[in-house]
C-alpha cells in the first residue's frame, strides 16, 4: 500500500508532460466523472484511467488501486441498491433504477480516486513544487508546505505499519476481522505516531532552513518546466473529456 | 575557524541549560570528534556551531560562537550554514526530494549558485562521495548507507569550509560506518574541509579523528588530541564513555610496567607494540 | 525450542529476502545473528517471532508452527524488543505502559495478578511508575520497552539491534538485564546486533548471514576467528580478537582485554628472563 505514493521513475509520455498538466489531467477526469450522467461514458472514463496508468508505465499500481477501491465499492453498491426504491422491481427489493444509480456512484468514486494517485506516483514532489512556483507563480512557502505534506504521507504510513507491527509483537491482535474493533485498537497508537511526526517535521524544517529555504525564489530553479506540444495535446484531451461529459 | 566562548544555552520551555559554559576552539582543517553519554549536550553544541541554535531553536543564549569571524547570533542563519554544512542525525527528515539529483540541486538552487556552475558542483559532490551511479535513482530505492552518502553529497556540493555531522553512522553496519569515515578523511585531507563529527563509536573516532572533545551532563569534560584524551580511559568509563579495547589493553600493559605511554589507538599500533614486547 | 526448517521469505533481490535457512536453538541459549545491512537478519528475527510467515519451509516455536499460531498465543511465549522504543510505547505513564502489554497477553489473569506483576517489574527496573515515557531519554525509553516485554515472562526474547542509539552505559544496563534473565530464568535469547564487542561480551552462539543466506553457525569464539567467513559477510572481528589473530601462535585463547594482557605479560616476562 505504501509504495502507491512512492515516485516511480520513467520516461513515458506522461513523465514528459509538465507537472501542472498532469495535475490538470487528473482534475479533468474527476470533473468529467461528476458532470457525466451516462453509464457508458463513465465506463469509458474508467477505461481512460487505466489507459493513463498504462501510458505512464504504472499499470500495476493502477490495478492495485482498483483492487483496493473494490471493497468499499461493493459496500457502497449494496447500500445503494437496498435503499433506492424507485423503478421496476428486478429481484426481491432491488429495482432497475437502483442498480443503475448504484453503478454510477461506484464508478464515479473509482474514476475520481485513481487519476490523482496515479499522477502523484509519476510526478516528483519537488518538480511539482518547482512548477507551481515557476509557472503558476505560487509563493515558494505555500508550495513547500503542500509538497512537504504529500512527501510525508508514505513516511507516516510506513511509520504506522511499523508501530502496528511492534504492537502485534506484544500481543495486540490486529489481525481481527472486526473493523470497528481494529479502529479502536489503532487509536492509542496515534500517540506514538504524533510524537514521532512532530519531532520529524521540526527536524525537517531545521534541515531545510540550513540549506537556504528562505533564500529560494522564483528564479532559483535549475530545471525549467516549459510547455510542449504534448502538453497542448493533453489540454485538448481534458477539454474533450469534459465536453463529452456535458454533451453525452 | 570556529571559536566558542563560554557558551551556555537553555531551550525555551526547558528548566535546565542543555549546554553549560563550553569553551572550545576548532582549528581550520581539523578533524574533530565529539563524544559523550546521552543527554550530554552534543546535539545542542552542534546546532550552535551552525547557527540553528539560537535561530531555529530559540532559547536563552549566553557567551558567543564565532564562525569564520561571524558572530552566530548577529549573523543570518543561512550565512552561517554556508560555511558550516550540517548533516543531521535523522537522514530521513533531512532529505527533501525523491530523486538523488534533485536533492543535490536543492541547496545549490537556494543559495543562488550560478546555473552554469551547478553541473560542475554536482559532479564534484557525486564523484567525491562515490555515488555517481546513483544520480538518477529514487531515494526510496537506496539503502541506509547510500542515503547517508546522498545527505553528505548534498551538503558538500555547497562547498562548506566545515562539515558538521550528527551521529552519521547511527543506523549503519560496521562496514558502511567505516566507509563514511573513510570518506570524511578524504574530504579532510584532499580538500582541507574541517570535519566536526558527533559519534558514539569510539573505535572509529580514535582511528580517524585528530582531536576529541568529551562532553558530559552539558559540560565539556575534556578535550585535546585523541591520544591525550584516551590516556584518561578510566575516567571516561566512569562518565559512561567506553574506550577502544586496545586502549584498555594499553592501560593494563602500562600498569604492568610493560608500556611507557598508556595509549594505543588502533590494532596496527597494538600489534607493533606487542611485537616489540615479546620478540 | 526454536526450529527453522528450510525457511525462505520474499522474492527477488529485495533486501528483506531470506533464502533456505535452517537452524535449531535450544532453551537457554544466547544466540546472535550477525551480518551487514540487508543480509536478512531482521527478517529472520521477525520470522522467528511470527510477525512474518515464511513463503517456504516452516518455523516451529515449542513445536508450534508460527503460521498457524494466534498472535496473542505466541506473544505469551516470545518477547520482541525493537530498535526504536517509540514504536512500542503508547501510554502516558510507565505503569500503564507495562500493564498494557500484560493485559493484551495474560488474558485470563485477574487484575490483581497483573497489578502485582507490574509492581514487581517497576521495582526491579527502579521506575516509580508515574514517569511519562516521552519525557525520558532514549536509553530510558528503551528500558521502559524492555520492562514491558520482560513483564510477560517470555521464554524467548528477540532483540533487534537493542543498543543502537544508546550510549555505553545505557547499552550495558540493557544487556546486563538480558544476560541475567538468560542465566537465571534460562530465557532463550536471539539478538540481531552490529556491535561486535557487545556480541563478544554477551552472546555464546553466532549465526552469520549474508545476502539472505546463512553462511556460518557456531560458538562466538570460533566464528570470530574464522577470518574467511567474516570477510564473506563483510564483518570485522572485535579488536582484541583481530590483534590475537595477527600475533598468531600463543594467542589462540586471548579473546578479552584481560586474557590478552595476561598472554602478553607472560611472554614478555619469559623474554625478560632471558629465554
Amino acid at each position: 500500500m505504501k509504495d502507491l505514493f512512492q515516485y516511480t521513475a520513467g520516461d513515458s509520455v506522461i513523465h514528459k508532460l509538465n507537472p501542472l498538466t498532469r495535475i490538470l489531467l487528473a482534475v479533468a477526469v474527476c470533473a468529467a466523472a461528476f458532470v457525466s450522467d451516462n453509464l457508458y461514458y463513465l465506463v469509458g472514463l474508467l477505461c481512460f484511467d487505466m489507459l493513463l496508468g498504462l501510458l505512464a508505465g504504472v499499470f500495476g499500481k493502477a490495478l492495485s488501486l482498483l483492487k483496493g477501491l473494490l471493497k468499499i465499492s461493493i459496500f457502497l453498491f449494496i447500500l445503494q441498491i437496498l435503499f433506492v426504491r424507485k423503478g421496476n422491481r428486478v429481484f426481491w427489493i432491488i429495482t432497475d433504477q437502483g442498480l443503475i444509480l448504484a453503478a454510477k456512484v461506484v464508478l464515479r468514486l473509482m474514476i475520481a480516486c485513481i487519476p490523482l494517485a496515479l499522477m502523484l506516483a509519476v510526478t516528483q514532489i519537488s518538480d511539482l513544487a518547482n512548477a507551481l512556483v515557476q509557472v503558476a507563480h505560487v509563493p515558494y512557502k505555500y508550495a513547500f508546505t503542500v509538497t512537504t505534506a504529500i512527501r510525508f504521507i508514505p513516511q507516516f504510513m510506513e511509520e504506522m505499519a511499523d508501530i502496528m507491527e511492534a504492537q502485534t509483537a506484544r500481543g495486540v491482535e490486529f489481525d481481527t476481522k472486526n473493523g470497528l474493533k481494529k479502529i479502536g485498537m489503532m487509536l492509542p497508537l496515534c500517540v506514538p505516531l504524533l510524537v514521532t511526526s512532530v519531532r520529524r517535521t521540526d527536524a525537517a524544517a531545521a534541515a531545510a532552513e540550513a540549506r537556504g529555504f528562505e533564500l529560494r525564489n522564483r528564479t532559483s530553479g535549475y530545471k525549467k518546466y516549459p510547455f510542449h506540444w504534448c502538453d497542448l495535446l493533453a489540454v485538448l484531451v481534458c477539454a474533450a473529456l469534459i465536453a463529452g461529459a456535458v454533451i453525452i | 575557524m570556529i571559536s566558542i566562548e563560554s557558551l551556555t544555552f537553555q531551550y525555551e520551555g526547558s528548566t535546565e541549560p542543555a549546554v553549560k559554559d563550553i569553551t572550545l576552539n576548532i582549528e581550520d582543517g581539523g578533524f574533530f570528534g565529539i563524544i559523550g553519554p546521552a543527554g550530554a549536550g552534543k546535539t545542542t553544541l552542534a546546532r550552535a556551531l551552525c547557527g540553528i541554535v539560537p535561530h531555529h531553536y530559540k532559547g536563552d543564549f549566553y557567551g558567543s560562537v564565532t564562525v569564520d569571524s561571524m558572530d552566530t547570533v548577529d549573523s543570518k542563519m543561512t550565512d552561517i550554514c554556508r560555511v558550516v554544512g550540517m548533516v543531521f542525525q535523522d537522514v530521513e527528515s533531512q532529505i527533501i526530494s525523491s530523486v538523488v539529483e534533485d536533492e543535490l540541486l536543492y541547496g545549490l538552487e537556494n543559495y543562488g549558485i550560478p546555473h552554469e556552475e551547478i553541473e560542475e558542483r554536482m559532479d564534484f559532490a557525486l564523484r567525491e562521495v562515490g555515488i555517481e551511479d546513483l544520480r538518477y535513482r529514487t531515494i526510496a530505492s537506496l539503502s541506509g548507507g547510500q542515503r547517508q552518502k546522498v545527505a553528505i553529497a548534498s551538503v558538500i556540493a555547497l562547498r562548506p569550509k566545515v562539515l558538521l555531522l550528527d551521529e552519521p553512522t547511527g543506523e549503519l553496519d560496521p562496514g558502511s560506518s567505516r566507509q563514511v569515515f573513510g570518506l570524511l578523511k578524504t574530504l579532510n585531507e584532499k580538500y582541507g574541509i574541517t570535519i566536526v563529527v558527533i559519534e558514539q563509536k569510539i573505535m572509529l573516532l580514535s582511528e580517524f579523528a585528530k582531536e576529541l572533545a568529551v562532553m558530559s551532563g552539558g559540560s565539556m569534560f575534556c578535550h585535546g588530541p585523541v591520544r591525550e584524551v584516551l590516556k584518561r580511559a578510566r575516567e571516561l568509563e566512569e562518565i559512561g564513555v567506553n574506550c577502544p579495547r586496545v586502549a584498555s589493553l594499553a592501560q593494563n600493559l602500562h600498569k604492568e610496567g610493560l608500556l611507557k605511554t598508556p595509549v594505543l589507538i588502533n590494532v596496527d599500533e597494538a600489534e607493533a607494540a606487542v611485537r616489540r614486547l615479546i620478540s | 525450542m526454536i526450529l527453522l526448517e528450510n525457511v525462505s521469505f520474499g522474492y527477488g533481490d529485495d533486501s528483506s529476502t531470506v533464502r533456505d535457512i535452517s537452524f535449531h536453538i535450544e532453551r537457554g541459549e544466547f544466540a546472535a545473528i550477525l551480518g551487514a545491512n540487508g543480509a536478512g537478519k531482521t527478517t529472520t528475527a521477525k520470522l522467528i517471532d511470527g510477525l512474518l510467515k515464511p513463503t517456504k519451509g516452516r518455523v516451529l516455536i515449542n513445536g508450534l508452527d508460527t503460521a498457524k499460531t494466534r498472535v496473542s498465543e505466541r506473544a505469551r511465549h516470545v518477547g520482541y524488543l525493537f530498535q526504536n522504543p517509540d514504536r512500542q510505547i503508547c501510554k502516558n505513564t510507565v505503569r500503564e505502559e507495562i500493564a498494557f502489554g500484560l493485559t493484551a497477553v495474560w488474558q485470563n489473569a485477574g487484575e490483581d495478578a497483573i497489578a502485582r506483576r507490574v509492581d514487581e517489574v517497576l521495582e526491579s527496573f527502579g521506575f516509580s511508575g508515574d514517569e511519562e515515557p516521552f519525557s525520558l531519554s532514549r536509553g530510558e525509553r528503551q528500558r521502559v520497552a524492555l520492562a514491558s516485554v520482560i513483564a510477560i515472562r517470555p521464554e524467548i526474547m528477540i532483540l533487534d539491534e537493542p543498543t543502537t542509539g544508546l550510549d555505553y552505559r545505557e547499552c550495558t544496563h540493557i544487556m546486563d538485564t538480558i544476560k541475567t534473565m538468560n542465566e537465571e530464568q534460562k530465557t532463550t535469547v536471539v539478538m540481531v546486533c552490529h556491535d561486535m564487542e557487545v556480541v563478544a561480551s554477551y552472546a555464546t552462539r553466532a549465526l552469520v548471514m549474508a545476502g539472505g543466506h546463512l553462511l556460518g553457525d557456531g560458538p562466538v569464539k570460533t566464528i570470530f576467528r574464522d577470518q574467511e567467513l567474516l570477510k564473506r559477510a563483510s564483518l570485522l572481528p572485535p579488536q582484541i580478537v583481530e590483534l590475537a589473530l595477527r600475533l598468531g601462535p600463543g594467542f589462540e585463547n586471548a579473546d578479552t582485554v584481560e586474557e590478552m594482557t595476561e598472554a602478553v605479560s607472560a611472554r614478555a616476562k619469559r623474554k625478560g628472563a632471558g629465554v
